[in-house]
C-alpha cells in the first residue's frame, strides 16, 4: 500500500548536513576577517553575548527536554487521537500537538494514518499548529520576551490554532 | 487478525528486522488470507524518537501481534497496554515467521496485559538513562543550527544598519505584522531559532507586533516543508493550512500584543 521508500540516512550524512549551516556561516567569518578584521571582530563578540544569554535557559531546555522524554511519548498522542469527538476531540489533538516533539515532518505518516482512517481536517491542522506552543522552549523564550507575554501569547495561539484549525476544516473539506 | 512484522525490507520474502524500534520497514499480514501491505518505519530514518514512532505506526494500524527479533521493555510495556501481542526472538523471513506463528511453533510470546515492572529501580534507571539519551540526541540536533543562528545574527549586528532593517519594518504597525509573518513562513525548523531571533529584532527596535507575527508564523507556516505536507496530507489540505495559519499569525501577533499592552495596567 505505501510503498514510500526508507529513507535511512547514515549518521555521518547528517551529521554534515546538521553543520553545514554553521560552517558556511564561519567561512563568511573567515573570509570578513580577511577583509574588515574590526568587523569580524566586532561580530565575533556580538555572538559570543547572546550566547550567553542563552546558555543558562538552553541549560534549563535540556532538564525540562528529559523530564518531558520520561513522561510523555508518541503513544499517549496515539490515544489522545482516538477519542476524537466536539470539544474533547479538539483539546485533545491541541495536547497532543503541544507535547509532541521533534520536527513536524516526523509526524507526517501518522498524521496521514490517522487521516486515512477519518481523522477530521481540523483536529490535523489544530495538532500541527499547537506545535507553535513549546513547553520545554519556554525558558528561552521567558529570558527573552518575560513571562507575562509569553502566558499572553500562549493562551492566544492556543486559541488561535482552534480557530484556524476549524477554518482549515471547512475551507479543505471535500 | 492483523500480524506486524518487524521487516528489512517490504516483501513477504524480506528477512525479519531484529530490532522492533529501527527495523526498516513492518510488512502487516493478514493472518487468514495472507494479504500484506508494508509500511516504512519513520523512526528507521528520523534522527529523534526511533522507537516510539514505531509503537504509534504499530498501534495506529490496529494489529494483533508483533513479530519481531527483539523488542525493548518499554515498547512492550506500551503495545501490551495497547492490547497487542508480542512474539520475539523470531528469525527467518516475514512469511516463514508467520506461518511458524499459525503453527504456534513460536514459544517467546508476551500476552496483552504485561505490565513491565515500571517500578523497580533497575527499570526506573533504564528508562531514566533513555530520556536522557533522548534528550542528548534532541539537544545536539538544535545545537549545530542554533549557533549557526546567533553567528549569523553577530555578523548582522555588525554589519547591518539600523537603517537597513528600517527598510523592511518601517514602524507602521500592520505593515510590519505582515512583513514579519511573510518572514517567519519562509524558514522553518526548530522555533528556538525564531526566539533568538525575535529578541534580536526587538533591541533593533522592531515592533513587538512583528516579532510575534514571525514567532508564530515560524511553526505554524513553512513554506519549505510545503511539498512534504502535500505527499503526506494532500494538496488542497496543505495549501490551506498554510495560507489559514498565515493570517492566523497575524490575528494571533495584534491580540497577543494589545493584550499584552492592556494588562500592563
Amino acid at each position: 500500500m505505501n510503498k514510500k521508500k526508507s529513507k535511512k540516512i547514515p549518521w555521518k550524512k547528517r551529521a554534515i548536513r546538521l553543520i553545514l549551516f554553521p560552517v558556511l556561516i564561519l567561512m563568511v567569518y573567515g573570509f570578513l576577517f580577511t577583509v574588515m578584521p574590526e568587523k569580524a571582530i566586532a561580530a565575533f563578540k556580538s555572538s559570543g553575548r547572546i550566547f550567553l544569554n542563552i546558555i543558562i535557559p538552553l541549560g534549563f531546555v535540556f532538564i525540562l527536554l528529559v523530564v518531558f522524554n520520561l513522561f510523555l511519548n508518541p503513544a499517549h498522542i496515539v490515544k489522545f487521537f482516538g477519542k476524537k469527538s466536539g470539544i474533547k476531540g479538539i483539546m485533545l489533538s491541541s495536547a497532543a500537538g503541544i507535547i509532541s516533539m521533534g520536527p513536524v515532518y516526523a509526524w507526517y505518516p501518522l498524521l496521514r494514518e490517522l487521516r486515512e482512517k477519518g481523522a477530521a481536517n481540523s483536529l490535523m491542522a489544530i495538532f500541527i499548529n499547537s506545535r507553535a506552543v513549546k513547553p520545554f522552549l519556554l525558558p528561552v523564550m521567558i529570558s527573552y520576551f518575560g513571562l507575562r507575554y509569553v502566558i499572553v501569547l500562549t493562551v492566544v495561539t492556543m486559541t488561535g490554532t482552534i480557530v484556524a484549525g476549524y477554518i482549515t476544516g471547512v475551507l479543505s473539506r471535500d | 487478525m492483523k500480524i506486524a512484522v518487524s521487516a528489512e525490507g517490504p516483501y513477504l520474502e524480506s528477512e525479519v528486522g531484529q530490532r522492533f524500534g529501527t527495523s526498516k520497514y513492518f510488512v502487516i499480514v493478514d493472518k487468514e488470507t495472507m494479504s500484506f501491505e508494508s509500511m516504512p518505519n519513520p523512526g528507521a530514518s528520523s534522527a529523534s524518537g526511533s522507537g516510539v514512532q514505531a509503537i504509534v505506526l504499530v498501534i495506529g494500524k490496529k494489529v494483533d501481534t508483533v513479530l519481531t527479533g527483539y523488542c525493548s521493555p518499554t515498547a512492550m510495556g506500551h503495545l501490551t497496554k495497547n492490547g497487542i501481542k508480542i512474539v520475539t526472538g523470531v528469525d527467518g523471513n516475514v512469511y516463514e515467521a508467520v506461518a511458524k506463528y499459525k503453527k504456534s511453533e513460536l514459544k517467546n510470546i508476551t500476552e496483552v496485559g504485561h505490565k513491565p515492572d515500571s517500578w523497580t529501580g533497575e527499570n526506573n534507571r533504564t528508562a531514566l538513562a533513555g530520556a536522557f539519551k533522548s534528550s542528548v540526541r534532541q539537544f545536539v540536533n538544535l545545537l549545530p543550527t542554533l549557533a549557526g543562528v546567533v553567528l549569523l545574527i553577530g555578523l548582522l549586528n555588525a554589519l547591518m544598519s539600523k537603517e537597513l532593517l528600517s527598510l523592511v519594518f518601517s514602524g507602521d504597525a500592520v505593515f510590519d505584522t505582515i512583513w514579519g509573518a511573510c518572514f517567519g513562513s519562509i524558514f522553518a525548523g526548530n522555533p528556538v531559532n525564531s526566539y533568538v531571533i525575535g529578541g534580536e529584532l526587538l533591541e533593533y527596535g522592531v515592533s513587538l507586533f512583528a516579532v510575534t507575527a514571525v514567532i508564530v508564523a515560524w511553526v505554524t507556516v513553512g513554506l519549505v516543508q510545503i511539498p512534504a505536507e502535500i505527499s503526506a496530507l494532500g494538496r488542497k489540505f496543505a495549501v490551506v493550512r498554510n495560507i489559514v495559519s498565515f493570517f492566523m499569525a497575524i490575528a494571533v501577533a495584534g491580540v497577543t500584543v494589545l493584550v499584552f499592552n492592556f494588562i500592563r495596567w
